[in-house]
């Protein structure tokens, strides 16, 4: 079925489809309408599951680890200083190897009051032990919600997954929404492999001693890069199902490129029409979008990238002191690269400002006319 | 306790061996983990302020939780444990309850005395009969003298506790002060079905029996216990030269006679002497009987005793009120009325009941003219038929908390002791003494509280503290009008003696109740369970103890006290450890 939705209605539909159990959330612009939507899917008894309106956002994630230590799939959504009053407990959900699975609304960091989007809230995350995946269009919201919650419980990590503010939680586009068997015939129903018994309690995520804490952390990272393998897998059962992929990362028009934008969330689809109208031009050059961002996939990147010239990175955050954050991370993945391209970095967009094709045009054409940066990042369309 | 966890040590050789998480092996059941409080919520059930107020010591809070539920018979009981009268306080009393009601900061009042007339209406409509008597008979009899509030109260509550009453009326009818409540206010059926149900229940009514005339003191020394209930019945005496003239009625008399429909010689120009109710019944009476009617009073507006609704009213109906005036005699010609000398007053220094003393201005004598003068400035007791060894003090029997006189068989209450002069205190009064001679005649010590306090016939476990406005959390609640009661338009309300007051129905009813805060008084919101992070609040098995706390497990945080929206939780320190 066919409906016009926005993108946050899109995140509330793949909640719906994976039949969450237990929803626990706080509103905050613009994540609003998620947990409204899924409030009245709940009310109106379209969904069978447990709306637990709390307090604060850190109760919305003590909620749901309670939720998904007792065994049920477990859903909540926050944006900005939601997700960082959150944060300690983002680590727990983390640690405690529980499967949530969060929509995130990029929203700009206050002070100065911002409701518009930037990537520094989840960034900010990326240590936790969270996947991440940075998404594109509505479609691809729902299908990664969905996917999300599989790949999450096959290895016992939660995962959120991100979109932009307002560009693309509050804008409509069309979105094919799956028939609920075939999404049950994707996804089966969670199986913990430690489950709370209220009847019989145990303590849960006690103390560890030097002797055994680091086991606990090398288990997490290995399930991390095991969460690389199992994305890809889980897309690619999606794509059998549903006739749809995404990738890890998305390739466009790289082959021959002799430079490669690297780009995350909307700024993608600007930059796809910029690619493709310098193409035109003759302009040799192609963009790679990526989605997952943790686990990080180096080998993917490192082998995408290793051919071209020059990479240009679209940073819509920035790390104070250091650079925009993709960058540092394509930077590292390509160290290990026999032959490394130069890596531009332009941060650009903070706060919402919008960014248009005539700034990838910039971006470009600054690239173009370097044979390498001459400087860590590059500010794109700041006033001095 | 015994201990499961008896420590165990694991030791892993390799990461595959370990769990994803820590988890413990053994159950963690046997951490109390309630020991780490230090403070401990309570379901206090604190006295809600209407309550506290009531002088006839009514359930409020909970008949308004009844009503809420839809349970009017139910509701009704409730009432009539406390007070035999809801019929007739619904319609008279002054409502001190509705002045203490929380809900007056959102919104206004909650309209008590309307649901206790919607209940009271209701049992009649349903000819609901009061609970039957189920205490055990008792070998004693008690006499009451007086058949008022108070003395039907007393005779119906020492009636239930099985005791054999029997009531000596002066008058050919029960009822006292209430019979003279004109029909507008009381309709004659309301009094008579609730003076009707006591008797229903076994009380014996001697009418047209007055102690010291018809019957004398040794007369009662079969009965094991006196309560004298005969309230003050003598009109006050205006004390100006004319006073005996034709045309000059006294307030009571004359609302006796038009109740009892007696053609009174009611003139065109009509003067009522007096501030209280009395004065305004007669002047509503004349009123309606075609009359131009002025009340003179020798205070000022804010001293009037008359409830301040009443003094509307009557001003809605075309009476005129002068206010600081005084009459120096009667002017009469040929034996008849024919106006007033009257002396503008000032108000003075505080007297003893703490309002301004009215003092002439010198010079300031003027006339007016009437054709009839109805003085009704109050009434004293007749206590001439009195024993020695009960004593008294400026007109009224001088009694303890217990309602008990110097003579200890003989007990006294309403009008005839206290200056409160209302249904409800005296409904109030009779109780009192009803348990009162209870304890005597068992020979059991109990305290009571001072007459201004209210007591129970039924009490229900509750802390006295009274909960106030501050106490709740309103965040639960919004501003909500009070409702209007129906009424006659004045124009109307003069043609005829129908009740001017016309209640309300059932929905409004509903809704009022469901206004109510129910302070602190639980009505199983489920916030404290809801809110619990500890999962300590658990259902309790009564209707008592709807809820009960697990103190194993309650850690003392105390959410559950400031989420109650009726603050029906208290918390209190607990000190678990002491040095020895
Ligand atoms: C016109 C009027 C309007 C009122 N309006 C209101 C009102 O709106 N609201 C309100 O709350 N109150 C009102 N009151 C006051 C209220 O009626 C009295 O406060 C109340 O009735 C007092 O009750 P009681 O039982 O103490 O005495 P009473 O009601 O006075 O009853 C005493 C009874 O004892 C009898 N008696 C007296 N002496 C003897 C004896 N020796 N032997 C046997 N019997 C005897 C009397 O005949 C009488 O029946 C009003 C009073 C009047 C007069
Ligand atoms: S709100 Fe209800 S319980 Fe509280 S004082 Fe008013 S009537 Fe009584
Ligand atoms: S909310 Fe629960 S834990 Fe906190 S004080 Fe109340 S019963 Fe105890
Ligand atoms: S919160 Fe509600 S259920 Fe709990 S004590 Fe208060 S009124 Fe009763």
């Amino acid at each position: 079925m066919k409906k016009v939705v926005t993108g946050n209605y899109a995140v509330s539909w793949g909640a719906r489809l994976a039949r969450a159990q237990v929803i626990a959330a706080y509103p905050i612009t613009p994540q609003t309408s998620i947990i409204e939507k899924l409030a009245s899917f709940c009310a109106d008894g379209e969904m069978d599951a447990r709306f637990i309106k709390v307090e604060s956002e850190h109760s919305a994630m003590a909620a749901c680890i309670g939720a998904s230590a007792a065994g049920a799939r477990a859903f909540t959504a926050t944006s900005g200083q939601g997700l960082l009053l959150m944060h300690e407990v983002v680590h727990w959900a983390a640690g405690a190897r529980l499967p949530i699975v969060m929509g995130v609304v990029n929203r700009a960091i206050a002070p100065g009051w911002s409701i518009w989007t930037e990537q520094g809230d989840t960034l900010s995350q990326r240590d936790t032990g969270w996947l991440q995946f940075y998404c594109e269009t509505n479609q691809e919201v729902l299908d990664t919600t969905i996917q999300a919650f599989k790949i999450a419980e096959s290895v016992f990590l939660p995962a959120m997954v991100v979109l932009d503010a307002f560009v693309l939680s509050h804008t409509s586009e069309p979105v094919d929404i799956p028939d609920q068997a075939d999404v049950d015939a994707f996804l089966p129903p969670y199986r913990p492999q430690l489950k709370l018994d209220p009847a019989d309690p145990r303590a849960f995520g006690a103390l560890v001693l030097p002797s055994e804490y680091m086991e606990m952390r090398y288990k997490m990272q290995k399930a991390m890069e095991r969460a690389l393998v199992v994305a890809e897998e889980v897309d690619r059962e999606w794509g059998e199902h549903f006739g749809r992929r995404w990738g890890l990362v998305e390739p466009y028009r790289l082959d021959d490129a002799e430079i490669a934008l690297v780009t995350s969330g909307t700024v993608t689809g600007t930059s796809r029409e910029v690619v493709d109208a310098l193409r035109e031009e003759g302009v040799k050059i192609g963009l790679l979008k990526v989605r997952l961002f943790r686990p990080f996939p180096h080998q993917i990147i490192r082998e995408t990238l290793a051919g071209v010239r020059k990479v240009a990175v679209i940073d819509r955050n920035i790390s104070f002191g250091d650079s925009g954050v993709f960058a540092q991370e394509v930077r590292a993945a390509l160290y290990r690269a026999d032959a490394r391209p130069p890596v531009f970095d332009f941060v650009a967009g903070l706060g919402g400002r919008d960014i248009v094709p005539e700034t990838i045009r910039e971006i470009v054409d600054y690239t173009l006319a370097h044979d390498a940066p001459t400087e860590e990042f590059t500010w794109i369309g700041v006033k001095t | 306790m015994k201990k499961e966890t008896e420590a165990k040590v694991v030791t892993f050789t390799s990461e595959a061996e370990m769990p994803m998480m820590p988890a413990s092996v053994a159950s963690t059941l046997y951490n109390k983990t309630g020991s780490w409080r230090y403070m401990r919520p309570l379901y206090a059930n604190q006295t809600p302020p209407c309550n506290a107020a009531c002088p006839a010591g009514e359930d409020i809070v909970m008949y308004l939780q009844l009503t809420a539920q839809g349970r009017y018979a139910e509701a009704w009981q409730t009432i009539v444990r406390e007070n035999p009268f809801p019929g007739v306080c619904g319609r008279v009393c002054p409502h001190p309850c509705e002045s203490e009601c929380n809900r007056e900061h959102l919104g206004g009042a909650i309209a008590i005395h309307c649901q206790e007339r919607f209940l009271a209406d209701y049992a009649a409509a349903h000819e609901l009969d009061l609970p039957a008597v189920d205490a055990p008979p008792r070998e004693e009899r008690v006499a009451v003298v007086g058949a008022g509030p108070a003395g039907l109260s007393c005779a119906y509550h020492l009636r239930r506790m099985g005791y054999q009453v029997t009531v000596f009326e002066a008058k050919e009818q029960p009822g006292g002060m209430m019979r003279l409540i004109p029909e507008y206010r009381l309709p004659r059926k309301v009094l008579e079905r609730e003076i009707g149900a006591i008797v229903a229940l076994g009380v014996e009514m001697k009418t047209g029996v007055r102690l010291g005339v018809d019957l004398s003191w040794e007369d009662l020394q079969d009965y094991a216990a006196v309560f004298l209930a005969v309230g003050q019945s003598i009109s006050r005496e205006l004390g100006v030269p004319g006073e005996d003239a034709a045309g000059v009625l006294h307030g009571i008399e004359f609302l006796a006679q038009v109740k009892r429909g007696q053609k009174v010689g009611l003139g065109q120009k009509v003067a009522v002497i007096g501030g209280g109710n009395t004065a305004m019944d007669a002047a509503r009476t004349a009123r309606r009987l075609g009359a131009e009617v002025t009340i003179l009073y020798r205070r000022s507006r804010a001293e009037m005793p008359a409830i301040d609704e009443e003094v509307n009213e009557t001003l809605d109906e075309g009476v005129k009120i002068e206010f600081l005036c005084a009459p120096v005699a009667v002017l009469t010609e040929n034996g008849r009325v024919r106006g007033l000398r009257l002396t503008r007053m000032e108000l003075g220094a505080p007297d003893a009941s703490g309002r301004r003393r009215p003092v002439p201005v010198a010079g300031s004598e003027y006339e007016l003219e009437f054709d009839t003068v109805i003085p009704a400035l109050g009434q004293v007791a007749d206590l001439s038929f009195l024993r020695a060894e009960v004593q008294t003090e400026r007109g009224r029997i001088i009694t303890d908390e217990r309602t008990a006189t110097a003579c200890p068989p003989v007990f006294a209450g309403g009008d005839a002791v206290t200056a409160f002069g209302t249904v409800t205190a005296a409904v109030g009064s009779g109780k009192r003494a009803a348990l009162a001679i209870d304890c005597f005649l068992r020979g059991i010590e109990r305290p009571f509280p001072d007459l201004a306090h209210n007591v129970q016939a039924a009490p229900r476990r509750r802390d006295p503290t009274v909960v106030r406005f501050e106490n709740l959390n309103t965040a639960y609640f919004e501003e909500e009008p009070r409702p209007q009661e129906r009424q006659l338009p004045a124009a109307e309300r003069v043609t005829s003696f129908a009740e001017v007051n016309q209640g309300y129905g059932e929905e409004v009813a509903l809704n009022e109740a469901r206004r109510c805060f129910s302070c602190g008084t639980c009505n199983e919101c489920d916030n404290c369970l809801i809110f619990c992070p500890d999962v300590a609040v658990l259902r309790g098995d009564s209707d008592d103890e709807p809820f009960v706390f697990n103190y194993d497990y309650c850690k003392g945080c105390g959410i559950c006290v400031s989420e109650c929206p009726r603050h029906a939780i208290v918390f209190e320190e607990e000190v678990k450890f002491t040095k020895t």
